[in-house]
């Protein structure tokens, strides 16, 4: 496991985010069990109190559940779980459309081009997939 | 708690350090920046009553220090070039009653130092991580480094950091000096950064990220300039 960080924003909000993404792709399914603490904060080489605030965070916003001395699990609420994939969708199109924005690109224009990029991503995905 | 409280000190004519005060927390880790000349290592020392300020006081857990729980790791050997690493050892568990040698046979281990190799074979990579092991064997509390990174390979550094990170440095309170801060970006708690023997900056390393959007080294820049 890989983090790029980023050195000018909060450490344990990179890795809560890390985590968001993770679940919303489904490679951290409802329920299962989250690496412990010590391992990710060596794995990740960052400090161990990071990633104790991390997970704070995360259960704070109903991401993960801890049970007294057992290891914290990925929540099993579905809804939790939708709302991390808009959020992280809404996150991204705000990112897209700001930088977009500076180029003073008419909607025709960015919808016909978004379409026909994603499209091409889209066939490549599948031609790799299979 | 370490507690730096006004201290001074004077070599000769030259005011070192004209009066500094911090603190550094059990279970964190900070760091005391500053560029090369600024003092960093008279204060370890002074910490250490190595060599004494010539005012103030240390405060260790709200008591003057007590050498068997904090530990000085200097940035060079402080043995025999031709003592073993199993030799520097013995002389420690004669030394430190608390000496743990179980801790520094997994620090050995971790290292992948060999006992019987002498320290004047070593690389200034490996001898940093030897130094490291005699000092955190110790047992101690509080650990004081002194430029633990300094010109050392890329995978020692990689190697000390991951120590930092592990259950070995669970609950010690580190003070570790650097003038490089880029490798240990990610494991300070907090940073005290030194310009021309005063603290010209305190900070909560995830505060200043959080509420500013810096980097340590944007406010490095700050205070030094470019």
């Amino acid at each position: 496991m890989i983090i790029q960080f980023n050195t000018r924003a909060p450490v344990y909000i990179q890795v809560v985010d890390y985590f968001k993404k993770k679940m919303a792709l489904g490679e951290l399914q409802a329920g299962e069990e989250m690496p412990s603490r010590r391992e990710l904060a060596t794995e990740l080489k960052i400090n161990p109190n990071t990633v104790q605030k991390a997970f704070k965070e995360m259960e704070e916003q109903q991401l993960i559940t801890t049970e007294r001395n057992r290891p914290s699990r990925v929540t099993t609420d579905e809804h939790v779980l939708k709302r991390i994939r808009t959020e992280l969708v809404d996150e991204a199109v705000a990112v897209f459309v700001e930088s977009i924005q500076e180029l003073d690109v008419t909607m025709d224009e960015l919808v016909d081009k978004i379409k026909r990029q994603y499209g091409e991503g889209n066939i490549n995905d599948r031609s790799t997939g299979s | 708690m370490i507690e730096v409280l006004g201290v001074k000190k004077r070599y000769r004519k030259k005011q070192v350090i004209e009066e500094v005060s911090f603190t550094a927390q059990k279970g964190e880790i900070t760091c005391l920046i500053g560029l090369n000349g600024t003092g960093k290592s008279t204060i370890l020392k002074g910490i250490m009553g190595l060599t004494p300020f010539d005012q103030g006081t240390v405060l260790v857990d709200g008591k003057p220090i007590d050498l068997n729980r904090v530990a000085f790791v200097p940035d060079h050997s402080t043995f025999p070039i031709h003592f073993t690493i199993e030799q520097c050892e013995a002389f420690m568990r004669d030394f430190y009653p608390k000496f743990d040698p179980k801790l520094f046979a997994r620090l050995v281990d971790e290292f992948k130092l060999f006992p019987e190799d002498k320290l004047n074979e070593l690389s200034k990579g490996t001898l940093a991580k030897v130094n490291l092991a005699l000092g955190i064997a110790q047992d101690p509390d509080y650990l004081l480094l002194d430029e633990p990174f300094s010109g050392i390979d890329v995978f020692s550094k990689e190697q000390i950091v991951e120590l930092f990170s592990s259950d070995i440095m669970e609950d010690r309170g580190v003070l570790i000096t650097t003038h490089e801060i880029e490798d240990i970006e990610y494991l300070v708690d907090k940073a005290v950064m030194l310009n021309r023997g005063r603290i010209v900056r305190e900070f909560d390393v995830e505060d200043v990220r959080f509420i500013h959007g810096k980097s340590i080294v944007d406010v490095m820049r700050e205070e030094y300039g470019a």
